[in-house]
């Protein structure tokens, strides 16, 4: 044993001292911590200002309503959120933000609105919330309109509006009662919209598409009012036509159950098989070139003239199991680190995920993990000690890894669409893909007796792949000359090489 | 005691016979010399002590035992093929393989800086392998070969390689040891190394044993040679095989004589002047190990004088 350590330690300090292994060691962490920063940056541009020019009077007032109710909208949605994951909505059941996140009428809105609006309603549910709970953050409005800056003249035409505003809309920030903020869209509606004297527009070059759709909308919807009302419809009929919006009520799970629990579930396994299949196949690949090594630099004898070959081969599937481990634990550690320190993107996929498992299915993944790790090692060791060159490497390797990887990438699709369906059930019995198959499943809700069944076959199948394969490993160690043939495949692993 | 035996033991490679049936022992001490021409069956041999291989038939004994790695921490090995990691330091090199040994962390690191500075590669103790000479890795892959001051140390074919500098580092090195007490087994086929070395020998020729003995017991093998300068033909002297002339001056004969099995040149000197035979010059050439080799093997076997 103390032997197989010693060849572990070594095999591991090999691989960690070299850069590959700390590139993949630290990029997952490296891109959640980018994702958290990349989020705060690269989010659109949300906080900007717009100029108004409104000669007919008419479309002013509707256009700030129509995104002061689109603002409370989108808070509204938020705070029902946030009320029904920490299960608020006790403090005022009859309340509109009670009832989970859906689609709000510009009626209940209205209401919302008149109610306080976002400020009064978390005013209420504040108190209430639990301890662990983070405060709910309220958003600024995401466009506010500005006053027109006492240099731009709005009675002069639009050219004149434009070119006062040219400068501004060139990134500067123009003053709004929300503070200084950068001009995204000045308007100008002339005193009749016409063909030829339609609504004009000015962006910064970089428009909020959602504000100039919310402006272009809100005076189309005038606009038909008053084609309605110019028909003969009296204007409260021809507003309440604009206004039709088909009652629905849909039922769904509620948040985090149903189809979206199982997607919550398999986030964590389905990340499993990612990381298997990367950390193996990278170092898989390092321990290969590590026995070719060996081999090509004739040292092995030195080293089978004092240890088992047998110690020599698990003493390097330990420090390779190490390595993975070691990335898993960082990977993992950097996930789960990032989910409950930060709030973010990985958060939002990881807190649900590990909260949705149950702790057998921890164990399970970690069993899944390291069998197919091994499974997938061997193969590698067993082509390294075959093979003079990484040239002789890549002829073994490459229909190994197409007959693994792709019924994966195909079991993967067929397991995100139907985690139960035949194709992924019977790979969950073929030990060289259970690994993948039942990682992949477990959060789609797996028999605990099938959990078991296949466990015992990886476990069974893994004994005769070290026992095979190991002979192979053993019996080439020292080989010298091509590398055999089928026949001298089966001989060795038979037991009946001549070495 | 023999601290290392063999006993009628084959190794066959499929159709191929490696070792043929080879038998000998090495007593415990000294230095013991393994000679023989490429394929000629010493690292095959070597190989079956150490247990890196198993025989086809016949019995192996090292140290009193079964091969086996549990030898280990009594052995040192230097094999014919040498490498070493190439990316791990000198001193990492050699205390790895004493902790492959079975030594503990520290005595492995004390010899291993006994022998770097030995060796004269304290100023690479922290280098990697990759960054050293040919030269010095082969004098890293010695240190880790005796790091664990062994019992009984195997080299094979250890001159190979190294430069006449080297060599004689090398050669004082394996003295050093044997002075110590370890048993030395080296296999050569470079006959010099082995005339200066070793106290007994084996020579091996297509995986048989051909000799087995001390040096001087293999010259015996060999029929005396000499040159005598005389005016007569030496032809009739008794013990005298052959006489050839191979010069003449001044009415003087030089004669290359071959002596008949079992005569000594001192028997000759003595039938000369017992016979009256006139003698101006006498010279008794003592044969070489390769001339033995190729007297007992034949010239096809190569090995280097």
């Amino acid at each position: 044993m103390k032997n197989i350590l010693l060849v572990a330690a070594r095999e591991y300090k090999q691989i960690a001292a070299t850069r590959g292994f700390w590139v993949m060691l630290l990029v997952l962490p490296v891109v959640i911590g980018l994702s958290q920063v990349a989020g705060r940056f690269f989010r659109p541009q949300t906080d900007s200002a717009y100029v108004l020019i409104d000669q007919s009077g008419q479309y002013e007032a509707a256009i700030d309503r129509r995104l002061q109710l689109n603002y409370q909208r989108s808070e509204l949605g938020a705070l029902s959120a946030y009320v029904q994951r920490w299960e608020l909505a006790s403090v005022q059941p009859d309340a509109v933000w009670a009832r989970g996140e859906r689609w709000f009428t510009d009626g209940q809105l209205e209401q919302f609105v008149a109610h306080g609006g976002i400020d009064a309603a978390w005013k209420k549910i504040a108190p209430a919330k639990p301890e662990e709970a983070p405060d709910y953050v309220i958003d600024p409005p995401a466009y506010v309109r500005a006053p027109l800056p006492s240099s731009v003249a709005a009675d002069q035409g639009p050219d004149t509006f434009a070119e006062g505003l040219a400068e501004p809309l060139k990134g500067d920030e123009i003053d709004t009662p929300e503070g200084k903020r950068p001009l995204a869209l000045a308007v100008w509606i002339p005193a009749e919209v016409t063909s030829t004297s339609p609504v004009r527009m000015w962006t910064n070059g970089a428009p909020n598409t959602t504000l100039v759709d919310n402006v272009r909308n809100e005076i189309t919807r005038i606009q038909r009012a008053r084609a309605l009302e110019s028909s003969g419809l009296a204007p409260e009929v021809a507003t309440g036509i604009l206004n039709i919006a088909t009652p629905i009520d849909l039922s769904a799970p509620p948040q985090g159950a149903g189809r979206e629990q199982v997607a919550i579930r398999s986030a964590l396994p389905l990340a499993m098989v990612y990381l298997l299949l990367v950390t193996v196949m990278t170092t898989g690949s390092m321990m290969l070139q590590g026995v070719i090594e060996e081999r090509s630099n004739k040292l092995l004898e030195s080293i089978l003239a004092t240890i088992r070959p047998s110690d020599l081969m698990y003493g390097k599937l330990l420090g390779l199991g190490a390595i993975g481990l070691t990335i898993l634990g960082v990977w993992v550690g950097a996930a789960v680190g990032a989910a409950l320190s930060v709030q973010g993107i990985v958060a939002d996929i990881v807190k649900p995920s590990l909260a949705a498992i149950e702790p057998w299915m921890f164990g399970a993944m970690l069993f899944y993990f390291l069998a197919g790790y091994l499974i997938i090692s061997m193969l590698y060791l067993a082509i390294g000690a075959l093979s003079n060159s990484l040239q002789d490497a890549q002829a073994y390797l490459m229909p190994v890894i197409m007959i693994i990887m792709l019924p994966v990438v195909f079991m993967m699709v067929s397991v995100l669409q139907q985690p139960n369906g035949v194709f992924p059930v019977v790979m969950s019995w073929i030990p060289l893909y259970t690994p993948f198959a039942m990682l992949a499943r477990l959060g789609a809700g797996v028999e605990m007796i099938e959990v078991i069944g296949t466990g015992a076959m990886l476990a069974a199948f893994v004994a005769i792949e070290m026992i095979l394969l190991g002979r192979i490993f053993q019996a080439s160690l020292l080989r010298t000359g091509q590398p055999p043939k089928l026949g001298g495949f089966l001989a060795m692993m038979m037991g009946k090489h001549t070495g | 005691m023999a601290i290392l035996k063999l006993d009628h033991v084959v190794k066959r490679f499929g159709e191929f016979t490696a070792v043929d049936d080879l038998s000998f022992e090495v007593a415990e001490g000294g230095i013991f010399g393994f000679l023989g021409g490429n394929g000629a069956g010493k690292t095959t041999s070597l190989r079956m002590a150490l247990d890196i291989i198993r025989p086809s038939s016949g019995a192996i004994e090292i140290l009193g035992r079964k091969p086996g790695r549990e030898n280990s921490s009594e052995i040192g090995f230097l094999p014919e093929e040498r490498g070493l990691y190439r990316r791990m330091t000198v001193l990492d090199t050699i205390v790895y393989f004493g902790r492959l040994k079975g030594m503990d962390a520290a005595p492995a690191r004390k010899e291993a800086e006994r022998l770097i500075e030995r060796f004269g590669l304290g100023e690479w103790t922290k280098s990697m392998v990759e960054k050293l000479s040919k030269g010095m890795s082969q004098k890293v892959q010695v240190a880790a070969a005796m790091v664990n001051k062994p019992r009984l140390l195997i080299l094979d074919e250890p001159f190979s390689g190294l430069d006449p500098v080297n060599q004689k580092v090398l050669e004082d090195l394996v003295l050093e040891m044997a002075k110590a007490g370890s048993t030395v087994v080296f296999s050569t086929h470079i006959m010099q190394h082995a005339e200066r070395l070793t106290n007994r020998i084996v020579l091996l020729a297509r995986g048989r044993k051909v000799f087995e003995g001390t040096q001087e017991e293999a010259r015996a093998r060999l029929p005396g040679r000499l040159t005598l300068v005389s005016e007569a033909d030496p032809s009739g002297l008794p013990g005298v095989a052959s006489a050839t002339r191979a010069a003449a001056a001044n009415g003087w004969n030089s004669w290359d004589v071959s002596l008949k099995s079992g005569v000594a040149p001192g028997d000759l000197l003595q039938s000369c002047t017992t016979n009256g035979f006139a003698l101006r010059g006498f010279e008794s050439h003592r044969p070489s190990l390769h001339d033995v080799f190729i007297h007992l093997v034949g010239p096809e076997q190569e090995t280097q004088p």
